[in-house]
């Protein structure tokens, strides 16, 4: 599965590009990172380093409670960015 | 600097060593090479047996330490070499690496680190999550002040003469903020479009990207922002200082003249541009050729300028320096350019039919020049329809004839282009230099071929043919252009000679200052150019200075740029009566090596490059510009190929977000001199590196992690919010633990017990259970070493809590396609044959290593290391803490693999023979007596 996932320096530096096509697949409501990973194209290992990685800055949240595969839900977070 | 105790390093062995000492009334230093005290145990989950926060008992310990009366800390600072000075006392050299932010400024707000525009791996975070080049090390940092990781300056930044910060605004258009990438190109210049489309990008020249798979198309993302920018319409957002009261004249309305003029305006000055064309913008405006840069976007650039105030008095000639002065003008900046052009220097160059490059391109871009059968350029560029007049300026038409453009660099290059567009029937380009040789980029004269110019390369003119006007010309062989030394010095092969047809003959072969005016005020050099300070471009005369192609000949555009904002810069300090400094002009720092860089990925992935814009492949008939913009889709991926090689982009925007001014990028490394009465190691120890044991897939499989990242995701700071799978966010149902790790394993030159991976296992698997009610755990075990106080209990409470022992080494680990990890292990327990097991999460329980580099920092003192390259104890059993060198000792896990008391318990020792060791020194009659009686272990 993970054979072959790139550097992780690598996908980290990825977080600023993908954040608006994230941004876009949450506009329509919660997802679970599989569910993102499908709708942006990219593997999971990926997203969850972004999804992380907003969720730290403030630009995602999780929902409360893993659904019964014991995936959690991200909902896009109102931000004003930087003027 | 003066002190009685050297405690490197700030764990809690070093925490321990400092406040002891300090409470006993010693003057300690601690230096820290990370941007906090704490060490690794700050990091942790909880602490066990006692299952107590390990940040609650941390950060009074890093409080204290920070704040004690009788401690001075150094974070982010490196002890590089320590010396015996005298009997007993030590010269200590230490790196103050520079933080970029004023601490006693810094509120800790975090809103650099939320305006950052790089992301790198959180090593806090043991490498699970992001953090930004601008970041504060983590929540309970002490002291918690920002900090920005700069590597240096990024190739791309340290090539642009015009020192624009190029990685900067590639890293704001990656982030999504193209109006503050364009704001970011302002602090250099107000000619982004113009850049955006003409410059030659010396940055992607030197772009690591380039060693991969092709440069990051640099200059295509600025005209981009530029290309964002014009479409809203509104001016330019940029902080302008109060008005001086001082005025400055700016001859030249070139790049330097211009970018002079927008930097002074922007320091407050009054400012006013004199040119002598019709219209302003200089070789933007008169030089390059529509296709390459329409006149529209030249306009947009200047519009920045006259937005802040600036006048622009165009057909006006200034040839009188004293007049400007008298007239109230403080200061001048000539920046006239290269607009003299060069002569062929044969006979018939001035008959009817033959004319200059630059009159050439001039006529052309001004609109002047047209035929029937195309139209004017500036119609071109403005969108309007043509208007199919023919005009003829400048005494050539060459709507319908054969040019001939001698010359093999860029200038030539346009104009034989130029020429083809307006309607010339065929184009010759004639050049000294072979093909390969030509002056001109390699890809200009490919396009220009496509478009169906025809190249004599080799060959030089003998002379235009001609009675009353031009016929054509006689050309020669050319043997060599440079001789020897490589100065210019054509040699020719008069007996090898053609003839080339030809109504019009325009001449590409140099240009000059045209200084002539001024010669008799200031000093210029044998070429023309006006004689300055390099350093400063003042003149002779000190309120004059000079920049541009005026003072270096002709060169690219960003060198201009880059002339023009030094002479702005040494003007203002001119004006306001501060020393003119050349270094306070490039504060950058030295740039980062590429090797470096790459590095520090263990592999990359290759990314595509752009495509080049297509070559043209017929000849075109109006100057419609001919390389597309780069489209929105094309950002994303092209920005993601930058490699953040400085790490901080420069993109500024940490510097707009603080609101306590605290950003400071100037900031350098500073070293310091401290002389030392004794010293304490306490550089802690090393997890040992999982991918060593390549068989558990560390690195390879994203389920398999170590025991620290295990204990972030437990710690209330931790990466995710709660205890998740790596590779696809899910709740892990069953965990497995493998002991020993890199600890008694041969195999790994490790056979010691690193002595806490056992009970840290433990302790996590507690707190997974706590956390993760559901979740089954394993641990893979050789032996379950719980000596201590209250450890076997702990070790049964896991048990009785569904902790599942399996004795036996795992042997390998594989992975499904699930991402689910499937490990085959002895299973003694149930007669010792091989078995599996499946799991959702692999933990490693990595062991300690040793920090032997602690050894590198006594140059001429034998530190010694144990067999195992530990610090050595001269007598771990009965004199703990002594090193081989006297006056230097050891705390904590410097010496072995110690858990949290046993460092606490050793600091203890340590920092008491340390004392002792300094009353040594204070009472040295007393301490010479108790040498000689000491009783020997």
């Amino acid at each position: 599965m993970s054979a072959t996932t790139r550097d992780v320096r690598e996908i980290i530096r990825d977080e600023q590009v993908m954040r608006a096509p994230i941004l876009a697949a949450l506009a329509d409501g919660p997802l679970t990172i599989p569910d993102l990973a499908t709708a942006i194209g990219h593997p999971t290992r990926e997203v969850v380093f972004w999804v992380m990685g907003m969720r730290k800055y403030g630009h995602l949240t999780e929902l409360k409670g893993a659904d019964d595969e014991g995936y959690f839900r991200y909902q896009a977070v109102e931000r004003r960015e930087p003027a | 600097m003066r002190y009685d105790a050297l405690v490197i390093g700030s764990g809690i062995g070093g925490m321990e060593s400092a406040l002891k000492l300090a409470d006993m009334g010693y003057q300690v230093l601690v230096v820290e090479k990370e941007a906090s005290v704490g060490g690794k145990m700050i990091l942790l989950s909880k602490v066990f047996p006692t299952l107590d926060c390990a940040s609650c008992i941390s950060t009074p310990k890093m409080a204290a330490t920070v704040h004690h009366p009788n401690i001075t800390v150094l974070t982010h600072a490196e002890v590089t070499g320590i010396r015996r000075d005298g009997a007993d006392r030590f010269q200590a050299r230490i790196l103050a690496k520079p933080r970029f932010v004023d601490t006693a400024a810094c509120t800790g707000c975090r809103q650099c680190e939320m305006s950052c525009t790089v992301a790198v791996p959180d090593q806090f975070n043991a490498d699970m999550v992001a953090r930004r080049a601008a970041y504060i090390a983590f929540p309970q940092a002490v002291p918690k002040k920002a900090i920005i990781e700069r590597a240096g300056t990024s190739p791309c930044t340290g090539e642009c003469p015009a020192g624009i910060k190029a990685h900067g605004y590639v890293a704001l258009v990656r982030a999504g903020r193209p109006e503050q990438a364009f704001n970011l190109v302002l602090e250099a210049t107000p000619l982004v479009g113009s850049l955006g489309r003409a410059c030659y990008a010396p940055c992607e020249g030197t772009c690591t990207r380039g060693e991969l798979e092709g440069s990051v198309p640099i200059r295509r993302l600025k005209r981009f922002v530029a290309d964002a920018h014009y479409a809203t319409g509104q001016p330019p957002s940029v902080p302008v200082a109060e008005s001086t009261g001082r005025r400055v004249a700016v001859v030249g309305s070139g790049p330097a003249g211009l970018t002079a003029a927008w930097q002074l305006a922007l320091r407050g000055h009054q400012v006013k541009v004199f040119e002598s064309a019709p219209r302003p913008g200089g070789m933007l405006r008169l030089g390059i050729p529509a296709y390459r840069l329409p006149n529209a976007v030249v306009d947009d650039d200047i519009a920045n300028l006259t937005a802040l105030g600036v006048e622009i008095a165009t057909n006006t000639r200034i040839d009188n320096l004293a007049a400007l002065r008298a007239g109230g003008f403080d200061a001048v900046l000539l920046a006239a350019g290269t607009h003299a052009p060069g002569r062929l220097r044969v006979p018939g160059e001035d008959l009817p039919g033959a004319v200059s490059a630059l009159a050439f391109l001039r006529s052309a871009k001004l609109g002047r020049a047209t035929t029937a059968a195309v139209a004017a350029p500036a119609d071109v560029v403005a969108g309007t329809a043509p208007d199919g007049q023919t005009t003829m300026t400048d005494g050539v038409d060459v709507c319908g004839q054969r040019v001939a453009v001698i010359g093999g660099g860029n200038v030539a290059i346009d104009t034989a282009r130029t020429a083809l567009r307006l309607g010339a029937a065929e184009v010759h380009l004639v050049s000294l230099e072979s093909r390969e040789q030509m002056p001109a980029h390699d890809w200009e004269v490919t396009e220009a071929l496509a478009e169906g110019i025809v190249a004599h390369p080799g060959w030089g003119v003998r002379r235009c043919r001609g009675a009353e006007r031009v016929t054509g010309v006689a050309l020669r062989r050319c043997t060599a252009v440079l001789d020897a030394t490589g100065r210019f010095a054509p040699q020719f092969d008069d007996t090898d000679t053609i003839d080339l047809p030809c109504e019009v003959v325009i001449a590409a072969v140099g240009m000059a200052a045209d200084t002539a005016d001024f010669a008799a005020s200031l000093p210029t050099n044998r070429n023309g150019t006006i004689a300055v300070d390099p350093g400063t471009l003042q003149t002779r005369l000190g309120y004059v200075f000079a920049a541009g192609d005026v003072v270096t000949g002709p060169s690219m555009i960003t060198e201009a740029v880059g002339q023009g904002r030094r002479a702005a810069f040494m003007i203002d300090r001119w004006l306001s009566g501060h020393e003119l400094d050349p270094v306070a002009f490039d504060d950058r720092l030295p740039v980062v090596d590429r090797q470096a860089v790459l590095s520090r990925q263990a592999d990359h992935s290759r990314r595509g490059p752009l495509p080049p814009p297509a070559v043209p492949g017929h000849a075109p008939d109006d100057f419609a510009e001919l390389e597309p913009p780069i489209a929105p889709q094309e950002v994303r991926s092209a920005t993601a190929r930058c490699l953040d090689c400085g790490v901080c982009s420069e993109c500024h925007e940490c510097v707009s977000a603080c609101p306590a001014d605290a950003i400071d990028l100037g900031m350098r490394a500073e070293e310091i001199d401290a002389e030392i009465g004794t010293v304490v190691l306490s550089t802690g120890f090393r997890l040992f590196a999982a991918d060593a044991k390549p068989q558990y897939g560390y690195g390879r499989f994203a389920n398999v992690i170590t025991g620290m990242q295990m204990d972030r995701l437990l710690a209330p700071t931790r990466p995710y919010h709660t205890v998740l799978r790596p590779s696809d966010g899910k709740v892990p149902d069953r965990i497995a633990y493998v002991l020993c790790t890199g600890s008694r394993d041969q195999t790994v030159g490790n056979p010691l017990c690193s002595k806490i991976c056992c009970m840290y296992s433990i302790k996590q698997n507690q707190l997974i259970m706590g956390t993760l009610p559901l979740a089954d755990v394993a641990v893979h075990y050789i032996d379950v070493r719980t000596v201590g106080k209250g450890y076997d209990e702990f070790f049964e409470q896991a048990k009785g809590m569904g902790a599942e022992f399996v004795k036996g080494r795992v042997a390998h680990i594989d992975e499904t396609d699930e991402g689910n990890l499937v490990l085959t292990y002895e299973d003694i327990d149930h007669g010792g044959g091989l078995a599996t097991a499946e799991y959702d999460l692999v933990v490693l329980a990595v062991g300690v290593q040793p920090n032997p580099e602690v050894a590198a920092l006594f140059g001429g003192l034998d530190l010694g290391l144990d067999e195992h390259y530990y610090v050595e104890e001269v007598n771990e059993d009965l004199d703990p803490g002594r090193t081989t060198i006297p006056g230097v000792y050891v705390a904590g896990a410097a010496s072995g693999a110690r858990d949290i008391p046993e460092s606490i318990l050793h600091a203890g020792a340590a920092v008491t023979q340390a004392a002792a060791h300094l009353e040594r020194q204070r009472q040295p009659q007393r301490s010479a007596q108790q040498e000689r009686t000491r009783v020997p272990a």
